[in-house]
């Protein structure tokens, strides 16, 4: 008897979801198996990566990180438009540091129109993300919510403490809510059940795990996440079966790794190529674990996570 | 079904500062409920009770056994606590637990041949909790000899494999079950019992039933002899008694791979239908696991 390859038996499907709107709309999701097991099943839309915009000038981030943006860093528009002209963002993450308030704690109604002005600007997909600080993420994402209706944001993270009011404001403004637990499978599920009675439509969902860099319990993230897809696609757990978007780049770059220079400890090498590597190479892990939105930094790591997916797809 | 109930607690809000205090009202009032509710063992759980341990031990099972004939089950980790309580027992009595830790085994067995008393073999060693079935398997095999080396037969050994928490790893709520299939060819006479509620610790208060009653008897299929239950679940102590095989049946059908259309079916029965696939692994847990 000839020798067959054994085949993992699917019985479910990732949601398909469409992110943004207008022609720079990406569509993500849609799996029929495991990541990049195109032997498998089906990986119709590739992975998407957005590329961060911080609200407030970045402090204590590793010169690697800054080189790309100088200029720009006190202009979240112009910081936006860099990446979209200059690195070919097909995606935006605005991220409302500023807000936190453990620190600037900038008003609510400054950060949302910070919100308005990129996405007036802008026309490919917008991921805001607030603090995790849930009184201040629902005064803050409910005014971006509305203030920026009817332009299919992306919002997060919203947590079980917050999902009420921040789901409600996506809901009637017509938002992509972006469901954050804390690792942790069971209650990622039962936060999707949740958003869904409270009347979050499956095509407005996606899932944020919680992920950290490599050397911070990256593998936990990744057993996870790898579960996730088990159920999603091995179990049809209808209610793990959304896209999953991972906020990973600023874990990688507060790193000790990612910011000490090679003055400080030369044993460790180039700190440039040192911080584009760990942020690649946790982009990647993610990626084989499911990812299907990756919010990330460095142009020199995403043109390598690029060229991997590519590779890993390549018929 | 042999049911040991759990409710006399030091965890208890009520009953914890009684037994601080040794306010024997309150105890009492506990024994006699459980009494009446039909268990047929009282747990005195004091916790590791590190300091006066032993005093205590001794005062709750004096205030126990002159309310109830029940027999008695002394829950400490505290070994002096355990001997202060089964020199002053009236009855026959189980010690909840001796584990397998260096420090504590040949202690226990010496306590439980001391004192004629059966005891929960509890399959946490050096190494903590197994982490699958095969360690529970090689950990019985490893209590039942050495107990037996020390002069105790296997009908006196009630090993516990240890339940953990569905919200927590299911493949070891699942490990439980099988091992409960192997205990008796690997120790046979040996007896068992699991603390039930373990399956649930997580869940939300008001929907932990479901999964207790469904986990036991998921595990009295494979011959569970006892179990460490909430003795005021009215629907599990029935069925424990064999009086809902109605419930059982259903159970016992999706265990095997039956998938009845749960819709269909009336609210109670979909409840058990739905736990059943949570406790196998079919569906992943989540806290509105009724609800999907």
């Amino acid at each position: 008897m000839a020798f067959e390859i054994p085949k993992t038996a699917y019985s479910g499907k990732i949601r398909q979801i469409k992110l943004g709107k207008g022609d720079k709309a990406v569509t993500v999701g849609g799996e029929t198996a495991y990541p990049f097991y195109l032997f498998e099943g089906e990986m119709p839309n590739l992975p998407k990566i957005a590329m961060e915009v911080y609200d407030m000038p970045p402090e204590e981030w590793p010169e690697a990180a800054l080189e790309p943006f100088a200029g720009v860093t006190d202009d979240p528009l112009a910081w936006a438009q860099k990446c979209i002209n200059d690195y070919g963002a097909e995606m935006i993450c605005l991220q409302l540091l500023s807000t936190d308030p453990n620190g600037l704690n900038r008003p609510a109604d400054e950060a949302a129109q910070v919100a308005k002005k990129l996405c007036d600007a802008i026309d490919v997909p917008l991921i805001v993300w607030g603090t995790a600080n849930h009184d201040k993420d629902t005064e803050v994402l409910r005014m971006v919510a509305e203030l920026c209706q009817n332009k299919s944001l992306i919002l997060g993270p919203v947590e079980e403490a917050d999902h009420k009011k921040i789901g409600a404001a996506a809901i009637g403004y017509k938002h992509t809510v972006v469901a954050s637990t804390p690792i942790d499978i069971n209650l990622a599920k039962q936060l999707n059940i949740l958003l869904g009675n409270l009347g979050v439509s499956d095509d407005l969902l996606a899932m944020d795990p919680t992920v950290s860099s490599i050397g911070y319990g990256l593998e936990y993230c990744y057993s996870v996440m790898e579960r996730m897809r088990m159920a999603a696609l091995t179990q049809q757990d209808a209610k793990l079966q959304f896209p999953i978007i991972c906020n990973i780049a600023k874990e990688t770059w507060k790193t000790k790794e990612a910011k000490i220079t090679e003055a400080e400890d030369p044993k460790m090498g180039d700190a440039k190529k040192r911080g584009i590597l760990l942020e690649a190479m946790s982009a990647t892990a993610l990626l084989l674990a499911g990812a299907d939105v990756l919010i990330m930094r460095h142009p020199e790591a995403i043109k390598l996570v690029r060229e991997m997916i590519s590779d890993l797809t390549a018929k | 079904m042999i049911l040991i109930g759990e409710n006399l607690n030091v965890m208890s809000h009520t009953l914890g500062p009684a037994l601080r205090e040794k306010n024997a009202g309150p105890i009492e009032e506990m024994a006699k409920a459980e009494t009446a509710a039909g268990v047929d063992l009282i747990d005195l759980n004091i916790g590791p009770a590190r300091k006066g341990g032993d005093e205590l031990m001794s005062w709750v099972v004096e205030t126990v056994q002159s309310v109830t004939e029940k027999m008695l089950s002394l829950d400490t980790t505290n070994l002096d606590a355990m001997e202060a309580g089964l020199k002053v027992k009236k009855n026959k009595v189980l010690m909840n637990s001796v584990s397998l830790q260096t420090s504590r085994i040949d202690r226990g067995l010496e306590l439980a041949l001391k004192y004629d008393a059966d005891l929960i073999g509890l399959l946490w060693s050096n190494d903590g909790m197994p982490r699958d079935v095969n360690e529970r398997a090689m950990h019985t095999v490893d209590f039942v000899y050495k107990a037996n080396e020390a002069g105790i037969p296997n009908e006196r050994i009630w090993i516990d494999p240890i339940a953990s928490p569905v919200s927590v790893e299911i493949n070891q709520v699942k490990a439980c079950v099988e091992f409960m299939g192997m205990l008796g060819e690997i120790a046979p006479g040996c007896k068992s019992t699991v603390g039930l509620s373990n399956v649930s610790n997580g869940a939300p208060d008001e929907l932990r039933c479901w999964l207790n009653r469904t986990y036991m008897i998921m595990l009295m299929r494979y011959g569970l002899y006892s179990a460490i239950v909430d003795a005021f679940d009215k629907d599990l102590i029935k069925i424990a008694r064999g009086k809902r095989p109605d419930i059982v049946e259903l159970v016992h059908k999706i265990m095997d791979g039956d998938t009845p259309d749960i819709a269909s079916l009336p609210k109670e029965m979909a409840n058990y239908a739905k736990t059943v696939r949570v406790l196998k692994g079919d569906s992943l847990y989540s806290a509105s696991w009724l609800e999907v």
